[in-house]
């Protein structure tokens, strides 16, 4: 009798562990909406194709989504990554394509102007007490009309051409079988090293304490102007890494690309269970949010329903994961109350 | 003349006006702009009117320490619900107008009980809303019509009071913005209603705890503005006589541009009418009179980066520079 009763609360004890896991609810969230398109789609969505097609726009938003979920746990807000990535693009392009260097100046350079834009996003943020929304739109507009009038001043036109050396395009911009870009496994590679910055390695804290309360931790001696500008200076690179491998892997680069980003990266964190008001979120959970959002998002195409309902149920997984992840903060919030109680 | 700087400087469209003095300034000087030429064309202010009707209940929100980025959708939801009642099916236009407006409300309210009922912050929820209205106009256009765009023509009178052309080429909506600016002054810097806006972006708890009805003024605001959204999307519609799918997300940024240019404090409880009208003016200038000037038009994205990041930290100070000297007589007493 006391054995079962032990092995019950056991039970419940790791089911509360479980859910009071921020990363629970998306997990549930990216099975169902799996498990709904391979319903639908069946073997081709199954298969290569479709795991091709949802993991390659996963690689691209995911890769910007982890720093910009870093952000929002820090309390903190990106929205110039949507000119950071058509930016670092139309540098390498004109540095490699344009002026005919090698293809390596142009990547250093590309991935220059994104940490650069990050630095000083970073400054802005620190330095004053404009909220970062207001500031990095303000970057976003001025990254925006720099792209395209330097691209229009020297190149002549809106879009830019380059041919990449072997080496490059093999690390940045091939694909294994036509089918999974090199970018599928820079993602995972990031998301290891962010995991691990986040989590495991003790600055993570740092992160967290950011977005708990700032003038706390600034109290508690974490160098809170250099976190916050080391993770703008992050996001910066991570825009500017995929802008890079997107004109590495179609060898043109366009000014007008990348305000998609702004939104897609955000939903991608919130999905994942990150908090906007900062203080909480996990790496598990910005990855599981992100392949939710690009499941739906390609795996609409493969479903036979109408593309356009995509969206719909995009905007629904937002609002339910949003309110679900509220629901089981305050279950796992009152469920260790309870505990201590008893 | 030191009181009356600092009452100047204290008011929230003082970085405003400022910021439009010296947009004009900098056109005149790098751009060799004709003023008058300026300010007799009707592009700027078209775009101003259009933007401006969604900016001040966009930023009575913000004074209210919240966020409306739906109205990005709400825009050509209207539109397309007045071409798809009133142009596909044929109904009188009055069916669609009520229609139009009534999805606002509708999905105003959405926005508002959803903010109320959660401690998710309004910037999600809306976003939330934004797809999946987007979608639903998308989807609804195509099964309904089977078409991305949907033509509509409007009677005479409606065509007179929403889409028709003052002079040569200033649309009717301009009136209506400066009515309806005009409106929200009243009620907002007149009305116990202000006080209370200002109240719950100062501090929503003591708000709700003096009395005010803060639950409810949350959804008044939000269905303000996504009616405010659908209403200029159904003046398009009348204007253009037709309507496309086609939303551009860029009038969300334009939105809260034009309303912190004009003084709004993102985090709630500062700001004014007149000043996101002026900030509304500002960014219209900048983002259409560049093409009156000798300026590239392509930086034009930079000059509008440039004056919002200016005009905030002009904004910042003069307010901190106002608390100083408000605060400085005290002292010595």
């Amino acid at each position: 009798m006391s054995s079962d009763a032990n092995t019950s609360h056991d039970l419940v004890g790791m089911l509360g562990k479980l859910i009071r896991r921020p990363e629970f609810g998306t997990l549930i969230g990216t099975v169902v909406v799996y498990v709904f398109f391979a319903y639908l789609g069946g073997k081709i969505f199954l298969g290569a194709p479709g795991w091709s097609a949802f993991l390659t726009m996963a690689a691209e938003v995911g890769i910007i989504a982890l720093p910009v979920g870093l952000l929002m746990i820090a309390g903190e807000l990106d929205i110039s990554v949507g000119a950071v990535v058509p930016a670092a693009a139309l540098t390498t392009a004109l540095v490699s394509g344009h002026y005919d260097l090698p293809t390596w100046y142009g990547v250093f350079a590309g991935l220059a102007v994104g940490v650069m834009v990050g630095f000083i996003n970073g400054q802005l943020v620190t330095r004053t007490s404009i909220p970062s929304l207001i500031i990095t739109i303000g970057t976003m507009f001025g990254a925006m009309g720099l792209t395209l009038g330097f691209t229009v001043m020297i190149a002549g036109s809106t879009g830019v051409f380059m041919t990449p050396d072997p080496s490059a395009k093999a690390l940045l911009g091939s694909s294994i079988n036509f089918m999974f870009r090199a970018t599928i496994f820079w993602w995972i590679g990031f998301a290891a090293i962010v995991y691990y910055f986040l989590h495991i390695s003790p600055w993570g804290n740092w992160v967290f304490a950011l977005g708990g309360d700032r003038e706390s931790a600034r109290n508690a001696g974490i160098p809170v102007s250099r976190v916050t500008v080391g993770l703008y200076m992050l996001s910066g690179f991570a825009a500017a890494f995929v802008g890079v491998s997107q004109v590495l892997t179609f060898g043109s680069a366009q000014v007008a690309a990348g305000q998609a980003f702004i939104f897609n990266s955000i939903m991608c964190a919130v999905i994942g269970g990150v908090l906007l008001t900062g203080g909480s979120g996990s790496v598990i959970g910005i990855v599981l949010g992100t392949l939710t959002f690009a499941i739906v998002n390609q795996g609409i195409f493969f479903s036979g329903i109408d593309p356009n309902y995509g969206s719909i149920i995009i905007g629904a997984l937002l609002l339910i994961a949003v309110m679900s992840n509220d629901t089981f903060r305050a279950l796992a919030l009152s469920y260790a109350t309870k505990k201590k109680e008893g | 003349m030191r009181d009356a700087f600092a009452n100047f400087l204290r008011l929230p469209g003082a970085g405003a006006a400022l910021s439009l003095i010296g947009i004009l300034a900098f056109f005149v000087i790098f751009g060799s702009v004709d003023l008058v030429q300026l300010m007799g064309a009707a592009s700027w202010v078209n775009f101003a009117a259009n933007l401006g009707i969604v900016a001040i209940p966009v930023g009575l929100l913000m004074i209210a320490g919240e966020l409306d980025i739906s109205i990005g959708a709400m825009i050509p939801a209207g539109s397309m619900t007045v071409a798809i009642v009133s142009g596909h099916y044929e109904l009188p236009i009055i069916f669609g107008m009520i229609a139009a407006l009534g999805l606002g409300v509708i999905v105003g309210t959405i926005n508002g009980l959803l903010t109320i009922r959660t401690t998710v912050p309004s910037l999600i929820i809306t976003l939330g809303t934004l797809v999946a209205m987007q979608g639903i106009v998308l989807t609804a256009s195509k099964v309904l019509t089977g078409a991305a765009s949907v033509a509509v023509t409007a009677p005479e009178w409606a065509k007179v009071i929403f889409g028709s052309l003052l002079g040569a080429s200033h649309q009717v909506i301009i009136v209506w913005w400066v009515i309806i600016a005009v409106i929200f002054w009243f009620v907002v810097h007149k009305q116990r209603f202000g006080n209370w806006l200002f109240a719950m972006g100062g501090d929503r708890d003591s708000a709700r705890n003096a009395g005010i009805p803060v639950d409810r003024m949350t959804i008044t605001l939000f269905i303000l503005s996504a009616t405010a959204a659908t209403f200029v999307g159904m003046c398009q519609a009348i204007l253009f006589n037709s309507a496309q799918v086609s939303g551009g997300m860029g009038i969300i940024f334009n939105v809260i541009v034009s309303v912190v240019v004009g003084g709004t404090l993102l985090t709630g409880g500062f700001g004014s009418v007149i000043g996101i009208f002026v900030g509304t003016l500002t960014f219209a200038i900048v983002n259409q009179g560049i093409y009156f000037t000798q300026i590239d038009r392509n930086w034009s994205n930079l000059i509008i980066g440039a004056t919002l990041l200016i005009a905030v930290g002009m904004n910042e100070s003069f307010r901190s520079l106002a608390m100083s000297m408000v605060a400085r007589p005290k002292k010595p007493a």
